[in-house]
């Protein structure tokens, strides 16, 4: 009886020792994010603000095509709107942040829902094409519609004076991709989630066991729409000018392989590799024309061919040797940071998208 | 209006030359092949550099540039097609998205992005057609395509032809009756990079060309075209070709110059495709197959 008892005491303890250690390590990883934050000036502060709108974008893919299994190719389109309606109402109307960002995520799960719509009617390949389409379109006829957008001059965004300084607007950042985040789980952990599983994995079986295929595909659209809009709204500001020419339908390609790259289902993973490339533009060429020797093919013209370049290296590697993104490669480490065992236990819902 | 009628047609030749190899993959291996407009831009920019560059007869870039479109097209199927044969078919859509922009990369990074002038095939003034100026060099893409797509009609009555379609519908059974999969997916990929590498050689002498200028402008109205005429069908891509640039440059004149609207041309494609899609999803020609 005293054994037992002892035992079971040491196994409370390992317990409790292996929780503490588990906090401890999420609180010092946190700690070490935040440090260019803290360190870093209004530079860090200014990409940490980027890096969390991309993440808030990826997020927003990882919702549709993760998910719900429909592929979006124009969701740079989504983006764009939100923004240019955040612009819109705070140059235009001199409308408080926070309705701008609203009428953003409005606007943004208006758009999709229309394109939901379309949906309905056409899947797969048909929808990616659909989807292509419609980032061109945006690309060339609603963002160059003079008296919305401002044409090529572009559209301001000022922001407010509380929210002026690149910290705080960094914080706001963070905040709304910690809404997502909470968003996410919470889609995910709760009937609607179960429900897309069954609709990503078959939709005739999901529909036979009684989901309500199409109100969940339209439900997924819209939901995505509103993560991408409000994502433009932040940039919009963030950038404090929007411009036609920051939403080219090239984007919205490149974000859908960087959300293959982090790993479908895979917060993290999508988090880690959407901050990635939100930081590959700005940090790249001073790294390159900081070293040494440079390649001789290599010089201001052609940057900005590059983080497409690297997400497509990274995406061919993904997709031939760990098809799940770096998700798959940190969920050793992110299994036991929840549930203290690095073990794989079985393997989960399964499905392809 | 009647030029832009005449435009519209020639414009369209490319789009039905694209389509054409959109839908050999797609009736082979039931794939959107989205690295088919970079398959024209490998071979324009190779011929481009034999010729230009090196000074070479124009033949010897025509083969060079084909030979390069050959090449990649194969090194595609070998590197990301075969792997990928057993996952679904939007990872193999965001791979073959992920091939195109690569391609475009690589062409940036060796051939910087500034805009180029291909001479053309043949020299000489334009022709007036509906009061347009239509190059020789159009005329001679329109026949290429007419013939093409014929070529390719016919090639699906042909013995090859016929094992290719009995692979695309039952691998094993086809494996069964001596039909390897390997071969008729390399023929498959080498015959659309063929295909994709003269649309690139034909339309770069037509304006100034630049890297991705086959995949940024040409690739959605060619899928356009290629479900316009039913996605399998290979008169449909020539008819779906020559409507897709009629109804563009109809857009240009009716909303872009009267209504002031910009983008009519994208619209006008973005327009049709829903209607297609929306209305008849089989396409103009496209049947149970």
């Amino acid at each position: 009886m005293a054994t037992a008892t002892m035992v079971l005491t040491r196994v409370k303890v390992q317990r409790r020792f292996g929780l503490a250690l588990r906090v401890t390590a999420v609180i010092a990883l946190l700690a070490l994010a935040a440090l260019p934050l803290l360190l870093g000036g209004d530079v860090w502060a200014q990409r940490i603000s980027r890096a969390a709108i991309y993440a808030v974008i990826g997020l927003s893919i990882n919702t549709l095509t993760g998910h719900a299994g429909q592929i979006s190719l124009g969701h740079q389109a989504f983006v764009g709107i939100g923004a240019f309606a955040a612009a819109f109402t705070a140059s235009r109307l001199g409308a408080p942040l926070g309705f701008g960002l609203a009428a953003a995520a409005a606007a943004g799960a208006l758009t999709a829902a229309v394109i939901g719509l379309v949906a309905l009617r056409v899947t797969g390949l048909y929808l990616a094409l659909v989807t292509l389409a419609f980032g061109l379109t945006a690309e060339t006829t609603i963002f160059n519609w003079r008296e919305f957008t401002g044409g090529g001059a572009g559209a301001l965004a000022p922001r407010p004076t509380l929210l002026a300084s690149d910290h705080a607007f960094a914080l706001l950042c963070l905040g709304v991709l910690a809404l997502v985040l909470y968003l996410d789980w919470r889609l995910v952990s709760t009937k609607t989630g179960r429900a897309l599983t069954a609709l990503r994995n078959n939709e005739r079986i999901a529909a036979t066991l009684g989901v309500n295929t199409t109100g969940y595909k339209l439900a997924a659209f819209s939901l995505s729409g509103l993560i991408a809009g409000l994502a433009g709204g932040l940039f919009a500001h963030w950038n404090q000018i929007v411009q036609a020419m920051d939403f080219e339908f090239q984007v919205a390609l490149v974000w859908v392989l960087m959300t293959v790259v982090g790993g479908l289902r895979s917060r993290l993973g999508v988090i880690l590799a959407s901050a990635l490339f939100a930081l590959l533009p700005l940090t790249l060429p001073n790294f390159l024309s900081s070293l040494p020797w440079q390649p001789p093919f290599l010089n201001e013209a052609v940057y900005h061919v590059l983080p497409p370049f690297i997400v497509v290296v990274m995406l061919l590697i993904v997709l031939r040797c760990f098809p799940g993104g770096f998700g798959q490669l940190l969920r050793p480490a992110t299994r036991w940071l929840s549930t203290g065992s690095a073990r794989t236990p079985r393997t989960g819902t399964g499905g392809r998208t | 209006m009647g030029a832009f009628l005449a435009l519209g047609l020639f414009q369209g030749a490319v789009y039905g030359l694209l389509a054409v190899g959109i839908v050999l993959v797609y009736k082979a291996k039931r794939v959107f092949n989205f690295a088919q407009g970079e398959f024209g831009g490998v071979a324009a920019f190779t011929a481009y550099a034999i010729v230009v560059g090196t000074g070479l007869p124009y033949w010897a870039g025509v083969l060079g540039g084909l030979a390069a479109a050959v090449a990649t097209g194969l090194i595609v199927e070998r590197a990301i097609v075969r792997p990928l044969e057993s996952s679904s078919r939007t990872i193999m859509l965001v791979a073959l998205v992920g091939v195109a922009l690569f391609t475009i990369a690589i062409i940036v990074l060796v051939g910087q992005p500034i805009p180029r002038v291909m001479p053309p095939l043949v020299d000489g003034g334009g022709v007036n057609i509906l009061g347009a100026g239509i190059l020789p060099q159009q005329l001679i893409l329109m026949a290429v395509l007419a013939v093409l797509a014929a070529a390719m009609a016919w090639f699906f009555k042909t013995d090859l032809g016929l094992a290719v379609l009995a692979s695309s519908q039952d691998t094993r059974a086809a494996q069964v009756v001596g039909i390897s999969p390997i071969a008729v997916s390399r023929l498959v990929w080498g015959m659309a990079a063929l295909l994709g590498g003269i649309a690139g050689l034909l339309y770069a002498p037509v304006g100034i060309f630049t890297p991705g200028f086959m995949t940024l402008t040409m690739l959605v109205p060619a899928f356009a075209a290629a479900v316009l005429g039913g996605m399998t069908s290979l008169p449909g891509a020539f008819i779906g070709g020559l409507a897709i640039g009629v109804v563009q440059n109809l857009g240009i004149y009716y909303l872009g110059q009267q209504l002031k609207v910009p983008g009519a041309a994208e619209l006008g494609v973005f327009a049709l495709l829903m209607l297609v899609l929306l209305i008849r999803p089989q396409g103009l020609l496209g049947g149970a197959n």
